[in-house]
């Protein structure tokens, strides 16, 4: 029998190209980074128990899981709406996985490991809202979408999970999980956004 | 067109599917040829207030019940169908 190899590798594999992408000769506006190596879990609640999932979710994780387009941090994960009674659990290291959080969240809750069908992409510096502003109809001015916002929306007709985290050097920070089989198709659509404002393209395993 | 969508608050046209006349109700087994064909292929042309399905799937992936006037295209009220959102919807 023949043997096999499952080993993980990113759907941006061939289309990521690090360094320097678009306008040269300027400070770079934009930064991407595909994040590598995460742990995603979808919990859903089951029908009639979203009450009991909010409780033990909030006992699992310290704090109130979202239920309403927020992105929530935790000591370890952040835990982002993906529509009405159901959220993500992004982590990484293998502290929040199909094992660990079955055995609090699977009673009121159906889990779905999501880890290897997302890709997931960080975007930010100076003009990374004047690029997004191309691709998506969110609001995302300061006032509208602060730190922990969060949509499940569309760009380019491709559906997205898009939340505001922490900002970095007093910047703006988006991210972006897009199914894996339209990764490839969206982030050619980002580049050419972007192109005009300097890009710096890397890859990281750290959020 | 704009739909404001319950869950995820206003949105573009483009991330929502329409699926149509949300009136119609599946007959009981047992209905007669007239009442089953009346639901499947027999649709109001109305110039005015209609109730209609959405779905949301360029976004919460929710079916929505919108009232919208065909006439102005004015939307009056959208409300998470049922079984949608089972913390919202009486489950
Ligand atoms: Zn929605």
């Amino acid at each position: 029998m023949a043997e096999f190899s499952w080993a993980p590798r990113s759907s941006l594999e061939k289309a990521l190209v690090a360094g320097a992408h678009g306008t040269r000769g300027i400070e770079a506006g934009i930064s991407l980074t595909e994040i590598r190596n995460f742990d995603l879990i979808q919990v859903m609640a089951r029908r009639g128990q979203a009450a009991e999932l909010a409780k033990v979710a909030k006992a699992r994780f310290g704090v109130a899981a979202p239920n309403a387009p927020k992105a929530i941090q935790t000591s370890d994960a952040t835990l982002i709406w993906s529509g009405p009674d159901q959220f993500f659990v992004l982590s990484k290291g293998g502290k929040h996985t199909m094992q660990t959080l079955a055995t609090s969240l699977s009673g009121p809750a159906s889990l779905s490991d999501q880890s290897h069908a997302r890709v997931l992409i960080s975007i930010s510096d100076a003009k990374a809202r004047a690029m997004l502003a191309k691709l998506s109809s969110i609001d995302l001015h300061p006032d509208a979408f602060a730190v922990g916002a969060a949509a499940a929306t569309s760009m380019d007709h491709t559906s997205v999970t898009l939340w505001r985290g922490g900002d970095r050097d007093g910047l703006a920070v988006f991210n972006l999980l897009v199914f894996a089989t339209f990764a490839e198709s969206l982030w050619h659509m980002i580049l050419d956004s972007a192109a005009e404002y300097g890009v710096d393209i890397g890859h990281s395993k750290e959020f | 067109m704009r739909i404001v969508c319950p869950f995820c608050g206003e949105r573009e046209l483009g991330e929502f599917t329409y699926l149509g006349d949300a009136k119609p109700v599946r007959p009981e087994a047992g209905a007669s040829e007239d009442e089953v064909f009346d639901y499947v292929y027999l649709r109001d042309n109305v110039a005015g207030e209609t109730s209609e399905y959405w779905y949301h799937g360029g976004g919460c992936r929710t079916w929505l019940k919108v009232t919208r006037n065909t006439l102005t295209h004015e939307i009056s009220s959208v409300e998470p169908a049922a079984g949608a959102g089972a913390a919202k919807v009486g489950a």
